[in-house]
């Protein structure tokens, strides 16, 4: 699978503090790519940079395997929508009049205005001013104005930001939507897990401007699978028995973390232990959730 | 080009920039008229002369306030919308730039015309002394519109890299009286401030006669190298303004 994204290095540093630092993003083709990191992380200042709205301090961004430069910048988004922190409207306008600027601007067919509206669901309020509109029908026009060229690519920042629960649940049943019904790949990023757990495919999270993991959510969702723990009067000559019947094994504090296993072999192991003269003091089930890995991974609360 | 331009023409829809314009016409009308008015016949043989120098003077305060509001009308659209990061991924920044100042310069052309148009209006009412001196209102126009563009230019720039627009306001207003108070210094002088040069490219001088209390208009040479050195203000001004804009970061 090519990736749609790629950069190298990608840094950016305002005064002397690097708001993104080194940042390696690989965004494959087809995917929903969930950018998560806390407030302030560095999210918005990589999108903008891929979009060439930032310049970069180092680095190189390749899009669709072009390397980006000011030259090619707009030939290269073509072929890319974006939100990015807010929608962009002109309030004293209706909706259909915002969509048909950028469509002109974007030299794409007038037909796509309407279909766009009906892909948000604002078919039905597009003669009405944008200041009128509520923040989620703003959020949405933003969105039409972002898919109007029917781009492969789709970039939206935190577009769920200041929408009510019911709003949130519509935008993310419509980005989910896209990928299938128009073959875009796209990246969203977001400061909530949950969002991006519910979304994403793949998922890069960033935390002071350093990407601090990149891989399927699956793999993420991987590290919090159940383990067992164990403490024993003796885990030095425990870590060796279970080395040598073959069992994992991670010494945490007092403890030994080892896989989650059948009921028969935990009591084979008790019992073994126990002709050993080893005490076993404690099994316990343990499970990191996938907050205690963000929590790990940005060294911050889940949502902030 | 002509896209963007066209929808400069759309984003207006509604903002009635027009009326700002047809306001201060308004405005130099009731002046003109008022100044008219305590002409007698002798008087009024120099009428255009009259209109020729009284109009640029009033154009120091008229012109700037309609060049920051209407920079600040079109501009303030885009940063209460947050719209130059959409439009800098669809278009170039120059091009934006370009476009708002040509959709803009057409509202100071339209300021400059309506003012001409008020001169010929109560020149042919009142018979004016002599035919319309259409070579002078000409010059007029050709000068009234190089100041308030450079003036435009000036104001957009500000517009557009400020989202407070009070700021390019307040500019506009402190240069408009800047200007006007700059013909009561040396015109060595005036040309330094760019608000005063509807006075520096006036074709017409005065004299007054303290002791009789006269005064008597006359036909000026046009002052060349201010006009050129107002190009060079004009070229900075806008050449410096479209690479901040140009490179800034949204």
């Amino acid at each position: 699978m090519s990736n749609v994204i790629e950069t190298a290095g990608l840094s950016k540093e305002y005064g002397n503090v690097y708001r993104v630092k080194d940042v390696d993003l690989l965004v494959p083709e087809g995917a929903i790519y969930g950018f998560l990191g806390p407030n302030g992380a560095g999210k918005s200042t990589t999108l903008k940079m891929v979009l060439g709205l930032a310049k970069p301090t180092a680095g190189e961004i390749s899009v669709f395997g072009k390397r980006v430069n000011s030259k090619n910048r707009l030939e290269n988004l073509k072929n890319v929508g974006s939100l990015i922190e807010s929608p962009s409207y002109y309030g004293h306008l209706t909706g259909a009049e915002n969509l048909q600027i950028f469509q002109t601007l974007r030299g794409v067919p007038k037909n796509n205005i309407d279909e766009v509206l009906k892909i948000v669901r604002l078919d039905n309020q597009k003669h009405k001013k944008v200041s009128q509109y509520s923040l989620g029908m703003k959020q949405r026009l933003g969105l039409a104005s972002a898919l109007l060229g029917y781009p492969k690519l789709l970039i939206l920042d935190e577009p769920t930001n200041g929408l009510d629960p019911a709003g949130i649940q519509e935008m993310r049943e419509l980005i989910q939507s896209l990928p299938q019904k128009f073959g875009m790949t796209v990246v969203v990023s977001s400061h909530l897990l949950s969002e991006i757990d519910q979304l994403a495919t793949r998922v890069g999270i960033i935390r002071e401007g350093e990407l601090v993991y990149q891989d399927s959510l699956m793999k993420l969702h991987q590290y919090s699978q159940q383990h067992l723990a164990v403490r024993t009067m003796n885990n030095e000559v425990t870590k060796s028995f279970l080395s040598q019947n073959g069992v994992a094994w991670e010494a945490q504090d007092d403890y030994l973390i080892i896989p989650q296993m059948k009921d028969s072999m935990m009591a084979e192991i008790s019992k073994v232990l126990g002709q050993n003269n080893i005490g076993l003091v404690r099994i316990e089930e343990r499970k990191k959730s996938l907050e205690d890995i963000f929590l790990e991974l940005t060294g911050t609360a889940v949502s902030l | 080009m002509r896209e963007a331009i066209g929808m400069e023409a759309l984003k207006t829809k509604g903002r009635k920039i027009w009326l700002v314009v047809a306001v201060m016409m308004g405005v130099q009308m009731l002046w003109a008229g008022w100044a008219i008015s305590n002409k007698d016949a002798n008087d009024l043989v120099q009428g255009w002369l009259f209109f020729l120098y009284q109009f640029p003077m009033l154009n120091c305060i008229i012109m700037p306030v309609i060049a920051a509001v209407v920079a600040s009308r079109l501009c303030e659209v885009e940063h209460k919308g947050q719209t130059f990061k959409l439009l800098e991924t669809i278009v170039p920044a120059n091009r934006i730039f370009d476009a708002k100042f040509i959709w803009g310069s057409i509202y100071m052309f339209g300021a400059a015309l309506g003012q001409v148009a008020i001169m010929i209006g109560m020149g042919l009412m009142l018979h004016f002394g002599g035919p319309v001196p259409w070579g002078a209102l000409g010059g007029y126009l050709f000068f009234t519109l190089a100041v308030s563009l450079t003036i435009y230019a000036f104001q957009q720039v500000v517009s557009m890299l400020f989202a407070n627009q009070m700021v390019p306001m307040t500019l506009g207003l402190v240069g408009g009286f800047i200007g006007l108070f700059s013909m009561f210094f040396p015109q060595g002088f005036q040309k330094f401030i760019l608000w005063s040069y509807y006075g520096v490219l006036m074709q017409i001088g005065m004299n007054w006669d303290q002791n009789t209390r006269a005064i008597d208009f006359y036909w000026t040479a046009i002052d060349w190298s201010g006009f050129v050195l107002l190009f060079v203000f004009f070229g900075l001004i806008y050449g410096i303004g479209r690479i901040l804009f140009v490179r800034r970061e949204v």
